[in-house]
């Protein structure tokens, strides 16, 4: 292709704004060896925002990534990347920073040297490279540390060197391969919160791949849920939380418990007992369906008589208390539904620890908090 | 179980457990202690110089065998031909061992992999003497070569018995020990590295030489190092292929041990060949580290 094309279509992006930065039809990628990895994915991305490929391991996510990325080139389908197709040109000439799973940091270099990488490589002026490195170290707040080297860094501070080096030629698109999937806990939250620092700073076009649903709320301007290979939802995060189209979503996001039973009118019948619910879609009565509720949207009192407002409600045993800090979980069931354990979470700061294990209690909720679906089964 | 930690306790009883270590480590201590009483003896025997008349190495001791040699112009061709000798074949099986156990390494087809490796080892089942015969046979002026030179009208060539056809030889010889030592330090290099590199920007040319080779240069001094210290000692192939006309010192020791029979001046030669291997050896390491030949030292 002709030379300083990435930086015509950056150009472009600016002056004529591109609704659509990423288009993918009917994606499908197949091993040859069972269910294919990504099974006809359709999506679009706009210009300047962060989506989360959300799913468990092995749904076919970073094989979706690489597809993109143009590393793989897919069974069927295509990717379009501001309007051209992703494999026209070849993979060191196109415009897209990568983050990897294992990072891929050069270990024989400083950390100056790797984000001075991709400049060097895309032929900068050598003169605007020490500066544009010194901007980009800043930019992750490691401004002090260009001259150590990989192995001098800490596991956060080599995670900004990838991102630094993954930015600094400015690329189209951004593409993260779960790269906070080996931090602890508290690393891995500050740097969610740094890659949505970064990127509302720069406002690039960004994709990030995990397996961890709360990274997936916290970063995301959209939410592409996989299992399978294929795409179960695509939408805002509190769309997803509040409305999952089905029971993988329902299940992968949050804490729920699931009812199998038959559809009846507002609600589903489980043996003897009718449970207030909201359908998703049209659902004909008798159908088998699944009902999912939220722990945290299940409601827990001692007396039946105070669930009074709740649209289902009936008596049940406390079977475990756990201790999770901020909130207590009770696992509780009914004679009436037995072998279903309901998960409720509790949260009083006046009542912390009203039920023991054995306590009668009586628990509930409303009828838009259930949604049913039809079993896949 | 019980039978057998009873009939090892009376071998090795259990109080010298803490000897066990050395214990292990006293068959290669005779080996070197061995080795280095021989060196004593040879250093010795370096220091006498035959005495012509009764074929009986002198009673005195003498720096004579060393004088002779700086002053000889044949020993010091022979030094100088050993070094770029060793030094041309570490850079031709270098050259070529490095995209062959890339592509070894890296081809995602098992038969590739399969077909390089027996390839590799192949040779090995066959000894130096016989391979160097067979491209005797091969490079000979009647040989496969000159034919088909000779299909395209080309006199036969003489492509034996000189420097070049020695130096093939020894590559020859030296590219399965040097593909076994470069395969484990590619292998360590992750594939996503070089992903990494082409989504940077670099085409594959520019990825094999600021990203590969860097980071598999422990494995090239290792292996660079083994076949120079090789190359520089052997015998065979500057033997079989020089045909006289292309000594290395190991030759040049051997005539002096075996032809001439002068026992002082081939013990000269061989501690300076022996002094000469130990200071390559040692500035390569005291240059790379010792975590070059993959014993993990760091600095
Ligand atoms: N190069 C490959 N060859 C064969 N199968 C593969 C290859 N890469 C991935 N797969 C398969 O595709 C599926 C999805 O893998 P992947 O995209 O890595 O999932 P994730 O990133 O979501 O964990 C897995 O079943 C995996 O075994
Ligand atoms: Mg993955």
């Amino acid at each position: 292709m002709k030379q300083g094309a990435p930086a015509e279509t950056s150009r472009e992006k600016s002056e004529i704004k591109r609704p659509v930065a990423v288009r993918a039809r009917d994606l499908t990628m197949d091993f040859g060896d069972g269910a294919p990895a990504v099974d006809r994915a359709s999506f679009d991305l706009e210009t300047g925002r962060f989506l989360t490929i959300l799913g468990p391991s092995g749904s076919g996510k970073t094989t979706l990534l690489r597809m993109i990325a143009g590393f793989q080139k897919p069974t069927s389908g295509e990717i379009t990347v501001n309007g051209h197709a992703v494999d026209a040109t070849p993979p060191h000439r196109r415009s897209v920073g990568m983050v990897f799973q294992r990072l891929a940091l050069f270990p024989h270099m400083t950390a100056a040297e790797n984000v001075a990488f991709p400049l060097k490589m895309r032929r900068y002026d050598p003169r605007s490279v020490p500066g544009r490195v010194r901007d980009f170290l800043d930019l992750v707040k490691l401004g002090d540390y260009g001259e150590r080297r990989i192995n001098e860094l800490s596991g956060g501070q080599q995670q900004r060197v990838a991102i630094a080096r993954a930015l600094v030629f400015e690329p189209e698109l951004l593409l993260l391969d779960e790269p906070l999937a080996a931090l602890d806990r508290k690393l891995r939250e500050e740097m969610q919160l740094e890659f949505r620092r970064i990127q509302h700073e720069l406002g690039v076009t960004t994709i990030n791949v995990t397996h961890d649903q709360r990274e997936a709320l916290v970063v995301s301007d959209d939410i592409i849920v996989m299992d399978g290979g294929r795409i179960q939802q695509h939408a805002r995060p509190v769309e997803l939380y509040r409305m999952p189209e089905n029971t993988f979503v329902a299940g992968f996001l949050g804490v729920s418990t699931f009812v199998a039973g038959t559809a009846f009118p507002g609600g589903l019948k489980s043996g003897d007992l009718h449970l207030s619910g909201t359908h998703a879609g049209e659902i004909a009565e008798g159908t088998p369906v699944r009902g999912a509720i939220r722990a945290e949207q299940i409601r827990i009192v001692a007396a039946p008589d105070s669930l009074a407002t709740c649209d289902t409600a009936f008596p049940s045993r406390i079977l475990d208390v756990i201790f999770e800090g901020e909130r207590l979980l009770y696992v509780a069931e009914s004679d009436r539904l037995p072998g279903v354990a309901f998960q409720v979470y509790h949260h009083d700061t006046e009542a912390f620890d009203l039920y023991e294990i054995g306590a009668q209690v009586t628990i509930g909720w409303n009828a838009r908090d259930m949604k049913i679906f039809k079993s896949t089964a | 179980m019980d039978a057998l930690e009873a009939a090892l306790d009376m071998i090795w009883p259990r109080r010298l457990a803490r000897y066990s270590g050395w214990a292990m480590i006293a068959p290669a201590i005779l080996l070197v202690g061995i080795l280095v009483l021989g060196l004593v003896q040879i250093a010795e025997g370096s220091l006498h110089t035959l005495d012509r008349s009764t074929f009986l190495p002198s009673e005195e001791y003498t720096l004579a065998n060393y004088q002779t040699i700086i002053d000889s112009t044949t020993y010091w061709r022979v030094l100088w031909r050993s070094l770029l000798g060793a030094g041309l074949t570490v850079f031709f099986t270098l050259l070529l061992a490095l995209p062959y156990s890339y592509i070894m390494v890296r081809t995602s087809s098992a038969t590739i992999r399969k077909s390089l490796l027996v390839v590799l080892f192949l040779p090995f089942f066959i000894g130096q003497v016989v391979r160097a015969y067979g491209i005797l046979i091969v490079l000979g002026t009647s040989g496969a070569v000159n034919d088909v030179l000779g299909l395209f009208g080309v006199e036969p060539l003489r492509l034996l018995f000189n420097f070049p056809a020695v130096v093939f030889g020894l590559v020859q010889y030296m590219l399965p020990f040097s593909v076994l030592l470069l395969a484990p330090a590619l292998t360590a290099i992750p594939r996503e590295t070089e992903t990494a590199a082409s989504s940077l920007g670099a085409n594959w040319l520019q990825s094999f030489w600021h990203v590969v080779i860097p980071m598999a240069k422990p494995g090239l001094v290792g292996a660079g190092l083994v076949v120079g210290t090789l190359s520089l000692t052997d015998f065979a192939m500057p033997a079989m292929l020089g045909g006289g006309s292309q000594d290395f010192i190991a030759n040049a020791i051997y005539d002096q041990f075996f032809r001439t029979a002068d026992q002082g001046l081939g013990a000269a030669l061989a501690l300076l060949l022996v002094a000469l291997g130990s200071v390559i050896a040692g500035v390569v390491i005291a240059i790379f580290g010792a975590g070059t030949l993959g014993m993990g030292g760091r600095k």
